[in-house]
């Protein structure tokens, strides 16, 4: 049965306890932690040796199409009720909207350590220990809105200009792509400093704290941003039914990237699953 | 003192796979084969064989200090780039960070630039530049390392049994 992803401002009161008592139940079996060493494990950045996939690649749409896949099939089997919500943050923009509320993701850090004290994933209520991580600390963090230097997150306008760009991805195929949605939504710019940080990372680095860390998937609002981001894949390509998952072949020998990026019916580590393979989800879940 | 010793901070890398269409051989790579990969580039690296990004363009080759060594924001940060040798196009070598003794791991971003894994969605023009935006980022309590290891382990020291597998995950593509 075909199942829908929903707005997560939408959520009924009820929807909003489901969701977050499954994600804690999948916390205390440990099954949470696996998915925050995956990211780990999988985030091979462009300047290094290697075939990469999670990210600065082709394959960040679908590799992360899967991953959530993977998370939302864990929350089923605890309640079959639930499905991943997403968060628009063209729209839900301030640091009191969902999802940062106390039936939710909670609240920002407090200034001093930017550990989470509101909501469900405070560490006092013992819930939500962080056992996979990059830091020493033990409890989840966050500095929504990046208070020291302060930043807004992406609007429609800036989602606009990786909407219309017709093309899947280009040559590098990595963080330099200058051309193609890919990139434009995965968000590395030129430059440095916070004009270079656009959609997809931008949002990363407003949330902060853990969101910012290659451990960024311990802070829940990271499936409900990247459902959000796998629902503007969709859009984009129902606005251009024509283009497809580039690249279509691999690259030939003699490219830079030969043998470091998936093409479009190359298996994509951890799964045997190809780019084209993940194109369609409209049979498994849809958006509302 | 930190000089004369070989750097923990081992880069890890895989090999490139030969990709032919339907195949995806070498694709294929599970996470045990990973977790042997990280295996064996901790061997290589024992014996001296250590591999290096490959950089496309390194726009700050050369220009660098060998090391550096500052408070930043009351962290003590410190940075020796392990010598000699050539590494990747630029020859930029490859950098041993920590940030108050505790390793800071860094990748390298294809334009040369360099990201650890505190700050995972930026990179910066220099190893320095990186260490102090992850003590920007790491605030004023938390210190790389694996969730609840507050012992004050160093660099020269072993690490704790509480350490978590975390610690050899995050090795991965680690780099210089
Ligand atoms: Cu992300």
């Amino acid at each position: 049965m075909v199942y829908i992803r929903k707005d997560v401002s939408t959520l009924t009161t009820s929807e909003r306890r489901r969701f977050v008592n499954a994600l804690l139940e999948v916390k205390r079996r440990g099954e949470y932690d696996e998915f925050v060493r995956t990211h780990i494990e999988y985030y091979t950045a462009d300047g290094e040796r290697g075939l990469r996939v999670a990210h600065m690649a082709p394959s960040f749409l679908p590799w992360h199409r899967r991953f959530l896949l993977d998370l939302e099939n864990t929350l089923r089997r605890v309640d079959e009720s639930v499905t991943l919500p997403y968060w628009d943050w063209t729209r839900n923009r301030t640091l009191t909207a969902v999802p940062w509320t106390v039936d939710l993701l909670g609240g920002t850090g407090r200034r001093s350590d930017r550990q989470v004290m509101s909501g469900p994933f405070a560490y006092r209520h013992g819930r939500w220990t962080i056992k996979v991580g990059v830091t020493d600390t033990e409890y989840l963090m966050r500095d929504l809105g990046r208070s020291r230097d302060p930043l807004a997150l992406p609007t429609a306008r800036d989602l606009e200009k990786a909407l219309k760009d017709p093309v899947y991805d280009t040559a590098p195929w990595g963080s330099t792509s200058a051309k193609g949605f890919r990139n434009k939504l995965e968000g590395w710019g030129r430059g440095s400093g916070p004009a270079s940080w656009l959609t997809h990372n931008r949002v990363h680095r407003w949330v902060g704290g853990h969101m910012v860390s290659g451990a960024s998937v311990n802070d829940p609002a990271f499936w409900m941003h990247h459902a959000f981001v796998d629902l503007l894949w969709s859009r984009w390509q129902r606005r251009h039914p024509n283009a497809r998952y580039l690249p279509a072949r691999p690259l030939p020998a003699g490219d830079a990237q030969h043998g470091r990026v998936v093409a479009r019916r190359q298996k994509m580590p951890p799964w045997d699953v190809t780019p084209e393979e993940l194109q369609d989800h409209s049979r498994i879940y849809r958006y509302a | 003192m930190l000089s004369n010793r070989p750097p923990r901070c081992l880069p890890v890398h895989s090999e490139p796979v030969p990709a032919d269409d339907r195949s995806s051989a070498g694709v294929h790579r599970r996470r045990t084969t990973d977790r042997r990969r990280v295996l064996r580039g901790v061997f290589a690296a024992a014996l001296g064989l250590v591999s290096a990004p490959i950089l496309v363009a390194s726009r700050s080759a050369g220009a660098e200090e060998a090391r550096f060594d500052e408070t930043y924001r009351g962290r003590s940060i410190v940075g020796v780039r392990s010598g000699g040798r050539r590494f990747g196009n630029g020859g930029s070598g490859a950098w041993h960070v920590t940030v108050d003794g505790r390793q800071l791991h860094l990748m390298r971003r294809v334009d040369g630039g360099w990201m650890s894994m505190v700050d995972h969605y930026q990179s910066y023009a220099t190893p320095l530049a990186a260490a102090r935006a992850a003590v920007d980022e790491l605030g004023l309590v938390a210190r790389p390392g694996a969730p609840g290891d507050r012992s004050g382990r160093r660099e020269d020291g072993r690490m704790p049994s509480g350490a978590r597998e975390a610690e050899r995950e995050h090795r991965h593509g680690v780099h210089p």
